[in-house]
């Protein structure tokens, strides 16, 4: 092909390409004759728009179950599911480490929305380690996840006025379920004893998990799991496991065991056993079919695999 | 010249054929080599000469011909066949003493995982001598000279103890020292019995160093004893008219 | 933390003592084997099957579903062995080289792996089989029984390397010779390749998929620095290989958050720093401390011959001279001076009154010797 007909063809591709941009305000207009078309990220965000928007809405979560969020990058085939996107929400707080530009990107084109952004900054943890930037994982505190809710319903209110009423009502049954589920978990943890209370996972993803339901929370890896755990991690660690006598520690479904194994294996080398006392699901929840696979569930398994764990059955 | 077996062929080349990506590099060649004489394989760069003696050694897969070493495969008759490659075919900087290079010489005699002992490096000491290296024996190889370094794979070769030598271009580079060195020993081979073929690159000492040439470029040109063969009409046929050939009278004058 | 805290952890810390070990034993084995690939000129043979290895662990995770990294490894050796017989088969088939050939396979199998990486990140427990994991390596995951499983395969490695020594020698230094004497040299190619395959192979888990080209390569390429007998040079990047290993395991200890892998790197990277600059005979430092000294040396007799000859004008030897003559006698004035003070150190010239400079009797003579052995041998 001769130099001048390939540069022909690039730049009518260039053009076309160009060309096939979406029209944000036609579509938007005719958003009442048809579902809304939402792209979430993290599968408990995906959960709660079903719950909040209903049939009204047809949502696709990128991230399936065991998917690390924190490391997760963003397919060709995702970002143009983004584009035919009505809304995009995601979690925000730097969660989706690998999106952030992407998410800024399509900001300038739709209504593209942090679920966390209407919690108050002095709800938010921020630990030493993690040099001035908020913990992510809301979720584990159910009633931060509560606010999330109101976030979803007033922004889905904002997109399709027209059905507002249908999202009041389904936010508030889902928040009802929230709250009891919130009391669920209360009254499982207060069954194990106070020094008894010590979580410990594979990374820091429980921190409000700790504070909401009065747990003293330790992980290997810091917020973000694209650090690797060095030696001195794992040593203080399991030296912190023995000294407390903790007798199980937990492996999450998006993150590697090996590392879990490690530290059992370390604290195993001075002469204290402790148990793997199951997997919990923290960046992700579980299979769709299964219980695990909603949010309420997962909360659910969470709390009952840890507090048995704990009190030793 | 010696006294030579015409009856007894070392080496029997019939119809060797290798082409790279088609074209020929050797056409149907037909060589016979008889037991005990000093042969030269002359001809211009890109003849086929060093192809020739890498087919005879099995190094190069031949399109079609075969080659028979006292009347057997090759295969058979490798104990029996020493072989003295181009100095540039190896990085002389690789980490390894003169000693060990020789020793390689009988590394086919030990066979597979046996190591090189007291026997080996008793003999490999006597052909360094017989090359007069031996005060370099465990000198590293990448501080020898092109001299030193051609005398090194001689006594490799020499160490095989074979019936039978092939030399690529082993005058090639080196200071005259050396030169007389060599000749000096492969007359000497001669003497034993031995049969020694060498690719040569000097055509002016080819009637003084050798009992027998063979003309080649891609085919073969002409191939018998200096005398008969060695001519101003085999020279031009081989070289296409680019060589100079000192005439007939000079070469007796140089020979006494 | 002192020395003797950080070697009593070394002892009796399981975590650091397995990740010490393991990293240990993949210095040893891939220093040791990575030699014969560099004196090969294979050097990016170490690289292409590191990463060549990436689509390999993907596809065995993605047939057994397993976590174990025993069957990871066993995917990369297969896909590094495919790799490296894809690499032959280009360069005899097609008129690519060996070096385009091997980025070519190295490239695209890695292109591959990385794709494979994006589509199995989708799946279900996929992130708990640390796929991602290999391509820099997770040191501080290692348990006892990896170590024991990195142990036996870099043993047999190293043994197979041992009792083919002389085979492997002979195919480094000349293969077609090797084939003269009867060994199949193919064969020998073979088994050195396969038995490279297991070191790097064996050690991804460490150090990793991008990183692991250096620990083949950096130990033979520092160890060739101080010797030039083949048996000390393999030993040395042994050597050199188990240290750095350890090194980085006990560095990457001290402070938290320090990944392994890549401190193992940069530890043989500084081993082969200091070997290049500082090693007898072929150490830069040593070479630039020659040429130093070397110029000092030609100017000191530049000047002396200088003198000489300005003295053979005068009948008096003992006439003193400007410095400012004697500078204008040679190209550079700068070591001029320097020169005349050394000279003056050493007895051979004397300062009469300020500025100006003679030849000592004992300068004379040396003059006389410098300038004879600077003359033509007829």
């Amino acid at each position: 092909m001769s130099l001048k007909c390939l540069s022909c063809l690039l730049l009518f591709s260039v053009l076309l390409i160009s060309g096939c941009g979406d029209n944000s305000e036609d579509k938007i207009k005719d958003i009442g004759q048809r579902s809304v078309k939402i792209v979430a990220t993290t599968g408990m965000i995906t959960d709660m728009v079903k719950n909040v928007g209903g049939e009204r809405v047809s949502v696709t979560g990128l991230m399936g179950p065991g998917v690390d969020p924190h490391l997760y990058k963003a397919s060709a085939g995702d970002v143009s599911r983004m584009r035919e996107a009505d809304i995009i929400f995601y979690n925000g707080l730097h969660l989706e480490g690998a999106m952030a530009e992407l998410f800024e990107k399509m900001q300038s084109q739709k209504m593209t929305v942090a679920v966390t952004e209407g919690i108050a900054e002095e709800k938010l943890l921020s630990p030493p380690k993690f040099e001035g930037a908020h913990d992510p994982h809301v979720w584990f505190d159910v009633s931060l996840w509560m606010e999330t809710a109101k976030t979803v319903r007033d922004a889905l209110i904002d997109l399709d006025s027209a059905s507002a009423a249908l999202y009041k009502s389904n936010a508030g049954a889902y928040l009802e379920e929230l709250k009891i589920l919130h009391e669920y978990v209360v009254s499982r943890a207060s069954e194990v004893s106070q020094e008894q209370r010590v979580l410990i996972t594979a990374h820091d993803a429980f921190n409000y998990f700790g504070r909401a339901y009065g747990f003293d929370v330790r992980g290997l890896q810091g917020i973000s799991t694209a650090t690797e755990a060095g030696t001195a991690d794992v040593r203080d660690l399991s030296s912190f496991i023995v000294e407390r006598r903790i007798p199980a520690i937990f492996v999450e479904s998006s993150v590697p065991r090996r590392t879990i194994e490690a530290v059992q294996a370390a604290v195993k080398s001075r002469g204290f056993d402790v148990k793997i006392g199951g997997e919990l699901y923290s960046d992700a929840m579980g299979n769709p079919e299964t219980p695990e696979g909603k949010y309420t569930g997962m909360v659910r398994h969470n709390i009952d695999t840890i507090v048995n764990a704990l009190r030793g059955e | 010249m010696s006294g030579y077996d015409k009856n007894k062929k070392a080496v029997e080349v019939t119809d060797l054929t290798v082409a790279y990506r088609e074209k020929p590099v050797l056409w149907d060649i037909d060589l016979n080599v008889p037991s005990g004489i000093l042969m030269a394989i002359v001809g211009p760069n890109g003849a086929g000469k060093t192809t020739l003696l890498k087919s005879i050694l099995g190094l190069i897969k031949p399109a079609a011909g075969q080659v028979l070493i006292y009347g057997r495969p090759y295969e058979e008759q490798r104990h029996t066949v020493g072989y003295v490659p181009q100095r540039g075919s190896v990085d002389w900087d690789f980490p390894t003493s003169v000693l060990d290079v020789v020793m390689m010489g009988r590394y086919g005699a030990l066979g597979w995982i046996r190591r090189p002992g007291k026997k080996e490096r008793l003999v490999a000491m006597e052909a360094l001598r017989k090359v007069s290296m031996d005060n370099y024996a465990h000198r590293q190889i990448s501080q020898l000279s092109g001299g030193q370094q051609q005398r090194v794979f001689l006594a490799r070769a020499l160490v095989q103890d074979a019936s039978i030598y092939f030399m690529d271009e082993p005058f090639q580079g080196v200071d005259a020292k050396t030169e007389r060195a060599i000749i000096s020993l492969l007359k000497e081979l001669r003497s034993a019995g031995k049969t020694v073929v060498v690719v040569h690159h000097d055509l002016q000492t080819v009637p003084e160093y050798f009992d027998w040439v063979t003309l080649l470029n891609v085919r073969s040109i002409a191939s018998g004893p200096v005398d008969d063969v060695f001519n101003e009409d085999n020279l031009r046929l081989a070289y296409g008219g680019l060589v100079a050939f000192k005439s007939h009278e000079h070469r007796e004058q140089v020979k006494n | 933390m002192g020395l003797g805290e950080i070697l009593h952890n070394l002892v009796f810390d399981y975590t650091l003592r397995t990740v010490a070990l393991g990293s240990g034993v993949l210095g040893v084995v891939s220093g040791a084997l990575g030699a014969f690939a560099v004196l090969r000129r294979q050097s990016l043979l170490g690289d292409s099957v590191s990463h060549t290895a990436l689509p390999g662990i993907a596809i065995a995770f993605l047939l057994t579903g397993a976590k174990s990294p025993l069957v990871m490894i066993i995917g990369a050796a297969v896909a590094g062995w495919a790799g490296t017989l894809l690499v032959m088969g280009i360069i005899k088939t097609t008129r690519i080289k060996s070096d385009s050939a091997l980025g070519l396979v190295l490239s695209v199998f890695f292109g591959f792996g990385l794709v494979l990486l994006t589509f199995i990140q989708k799946m279900p427990n996929a992130r708990q089989s640390g796929l991602e994991t290999f391509l820099f390596g997770q040191a501080t995951a290692l348990m006892e029984r990896d170590v024991i499983v990195m142990a036996v395969l870099g043993a047999l490695a190293v043994i197979t390397m041992l009792i083919l020594w002389k085979e492997f020698k002979i195919l480094s230094f000349d293969p077609e010779y090797g084939v003269t004497q009867g060994f199949p040299m193919r064969t020998v190619e073979v088994i050195l390749t396969t038995v490279l395959v297991i070191a790097i192979v064996v050690g991804l888990q460490t150090v990793g998929v991008v990183l692991m080209s250096a620990m083949v390569v950096a130990p033979a390429a520092a160890a060739r620095q101080w010797t030039d007998r083949l048996g000390l040079m393999i030993f040395l990047a042994a050597l050199f290989g188990a240290i750095a290993g350890i090194s980085g395991a006990v560095i990457s200890s001290l402070t938290l958050r320090l990944p392994t892998g890549p401190t193992i790197v940069l530890c043989i990277s500084a081993i082969v720093l200091v070997s290049m600059m500082l090693a007898p005979n072929r150490g830069l430092f040593w070479n630039w401390i020659r040429r130093w000294y070397n110029r000092r040396l030609l100017t000191l007799n530049a000047v002396l011959a200088d003198m000489y000859e300005l003295a053979k004008v005068h009948d008096d030897p003992s006439h003193a001279h400007p410095a400012a003559t004697i500078e204008a006698m040679s190209y550079r004035t700068g070591g001029v001076r320097r020169s005349l003070d050394a000279l003056e150190e050493s007895g051979l010239v004397q300062r009469s009154r300020m500025d100006e400079w003679a030849l000592t009797p004992k300068g004379m003579a040396e003059a006389e010797k410098v300038i004879k052995s600077m003359e033509v041998k007829t």
